[in-house]
């Protein structure tokens, strides 16, 4: 279909690069001038993906302010339109986009705003699955705990933060008082996921988030008991690698075990 | 009342369904395409409904949108059906799943997709049609509905509804896919009249003309927006009443009622507002034609109370029993 595919494309380079080789396959019945018809679905364009935008980053959407918000959103449109068939998923490569791109990078709150509500989104419509119980990790004989592996929570995003996006977060998602970005002086570990309906997110303190990571990658407990002496001494790190898995276990994050 | 009585028995597939390959499945043998008489022309029977070719009757329904989940399970309004828009529920699990069935086990759904791009010279997106279908099977939607359109090429989704040019080669083009999406769903669809903003130079029939035969080639159902043929008439100068006049009675399965902007010079189709008066005229010319069609409330910004919503439907209902009345 030579006619068909060459028109949809220049519909599409139209609404995507204001390419107006398009105009020339429109008819003018002298009603409505043609630049307001094609004017129409080019401003459609825009504003459905700025709209898809602004629901998967409201909070980056307050910390930029309307007019930068916009700004961003049209560079960004510009330079990843989108390929997916659900506008679910536009938006994905928020956080990469504002690492790399001036002005964005030069602060560096921003991306780290992206990926923490990228994340939050992606916990909220995860697969559901059941978290393991007590009773069943209970049920484990102790001479096989050095082999136990876990699987995670589908809902579960693992994110460091060097600033203090989470309190921003929440200040903004409440309608409080803006809180200044403020920079931590070493990046904090985040556990983003959701149970039942609702999601949650917490810090992690360094040897939790360790741990988290190699058992996520699928490393044995054994090995993450033994790596966790980078932080504890050895006597303490059955208690405080057991106070972890009770920690995933209470928090609805861990669905099976392994052994 | 046992929904399960008001899905719509699942056709037999024909010669399709024998074959080794699904019909969803991208290494399905590719037919030449063109005009061969293939063994494709499945034809769909659920002669269940007012024609022999339609679904069962659902009444007055209303789009199932998130503002209002809990009020619709806390108060089971008095609305006959729900229409959920497809891609919303294409999601792993969560709330949005979450809802839809338990709206589901109280009320009869169907689905209605934005992005099937069924005009579009891209190969249909096989991966989507097989999402579709495992939400199909589990909330057991009483039929599916896309857009008389094409939303994207060359892989990008510009997640607008795009008119085709009404050409014969668009005519033979959609059909073909139709059927291909019919055998991959093994039901029939339902296709809608989208509002449009340009005709092409190269259209060579109106869009009715164009919408019909479509629905003829690839023998599937027609869901007829009337505030979009209010919208396109406006924006293209056409009698709206010509374009009732010019589909299948018994192929139209659904209507759509929304509300939209008026420029003065032109209308954009923003459902964000209520029903105006002259669509409501329009929606008693459809009944007065096309008897009792399935009909739905579509709102989706400023979304209003449930309440406000229900008032519509009720008169959706009035208007609906007065021109049945009157087609009687």
């Amino acid at each position: 279909m030579p006619d068909l595919s060459g028109v949809q494309q220049r519909f599409v380079d139209w609404l995507l690069h204001t390419d107006p080789a398009f105009a020339g396959d429109v008819a003018d019945d002298g009603r409505i001038p043609l630049e307001t018809r094609l004017g129409i679905y080019r401003n459609a364009y825009a504003l459905r993906l700025m709209e898809a935008l602004m629901d998967a980053y409201p909070a980056l959407h307050t910390l930029l302010g309307d007019a930068r918000f916009e700004d961003l959103a049209r560079a960004y449109i510009d330079a990843h339109p989108s390929s997916y068939r659900s506008i679910r998923w536009f938006g994905d490569r928020m956080a990469a986009f504002l690492r790399d791109r001036p002005p964005y990078r030069e602060q560096p709150v921003l991306a780290e705003m992206a990926a923490f509500e990228w994340a939050l989104r992606g916990a909220f419509d995860a697969a559901d699955v059941r978290p393991l119980t007590r009773a069943a990790l209970a049920g484990i004989p102790p001479e096989a705990w050095a082999g136990l592996r876990f699987v995670f929570h589908p809902s579960l995003a693992r994110l460091d933060l060097g600033w203090n996006v989470p309190r921003l977060w929440r200040a903004i998602d409440a309608g409080e008082a803006p809180v200044p970005p403020e920079a931590a002086e070493y990046p904090v570990g985040w556990a983003i996921w959701r149970r039942d309906l609702r999601t949650w997110f917490r810090s992690l303190e360094v040897d939790e988030a360790w741990a988290l990571d190699r058992m996520r990658a699928g490393a044995a407990f054994a090995e993450v008991c033994a790596g966790l002496a980078e932080w504890i001494d050895e006597p303490y790190v059955p208690e405080r690698a057991a106070g972890f898995v009770a920690q995933w276990l209470g928090d609805g994050l861990i669905v099976t075990a392994d052994h | 009342m046992n929904i399960s009585l008001l899905r719509p028995p699942l056709a037999p597939l024909g010669g399709v369904a024998k074959a080794r390959h699904s019909p969803c499945d991208d290494s399905l043998p590719r037919l030449a395409q063109g005009h061969e008489e293939h063994p494709r022309k499945t034809r769909y029977s659920c002669a269940t409904g007012i024609s022999p070719i339609t679904y069962p009757h659902l009444g007055f329904g209303l789009g199932l949108r998130k503002e209002h989940y809990q009020a619709v399970l806390d108060r089971r309004p008095p609305v006959d059906w729900f229409e959920a828009i497809t891609e919303n529920y294409l999601v792993p699990g969560g709330k949005p799943l979450y809802f839809l069935e338990r709206v589901r086990n109280h009320y009869p759904l169907v689905l209605h997709g934005v992005s099937l791009s069924i005009g579009s010279a891209d190969p249909l997106d096989r991966d989507y049609l097989r999402q579709v279908k495992d939400l199909a099977a589990r909330i057991e939607p009483a039929w599916i509905s896309d857009h008389l359109c094409f939303t994207g090429v060359g892989g990008v989704n510009a997640h607008d509804l795009l008119p085709l040019p009404y050409t014969g080669e668009a005519v033979r083009h959609v059909a073909q896919r139709i059927r291909e999406v019919q055998d991959c769903l093994g039901r029939r669809i339902l296709v809608e009249n989208v509002s449009s903003y340009l005709n092409y130079r190269s259209s060579e029939m109106s869009e009715w003309a164009f919408l019909s035969a479509v629905a003829e080639e690839a023998d599937c159902l027609i869901l007829l927006d009337i505030n979009n043929i209010y919208v396109s008439a406006r924006n293209h100068g056409f009698d709206p009443l010509d374009y009732l006049d010019g589909v299948p009675p018994e192929r139209v399965q659904q209507h759509h009622l929304a509300g939209h902007q008026d420029y003065g010079d032109y209308i954009v189709d923003t459902h964000d507002h209520p029903v105006i008066d002259p669509v409501w005229a329009l929606y008693g010319e459809a009944v007065q034609r096309f008897g009792p069609v399935s009909c739905m409330i579509e709102r989706d910004a400023r979304i209003p109370p449930l309440d406000t919503l229900l008032e519509e439907v009720e008169r959706m209902r009035a208007i609906a029993a007065g021109g049945q009345a009157a087609h009687a």
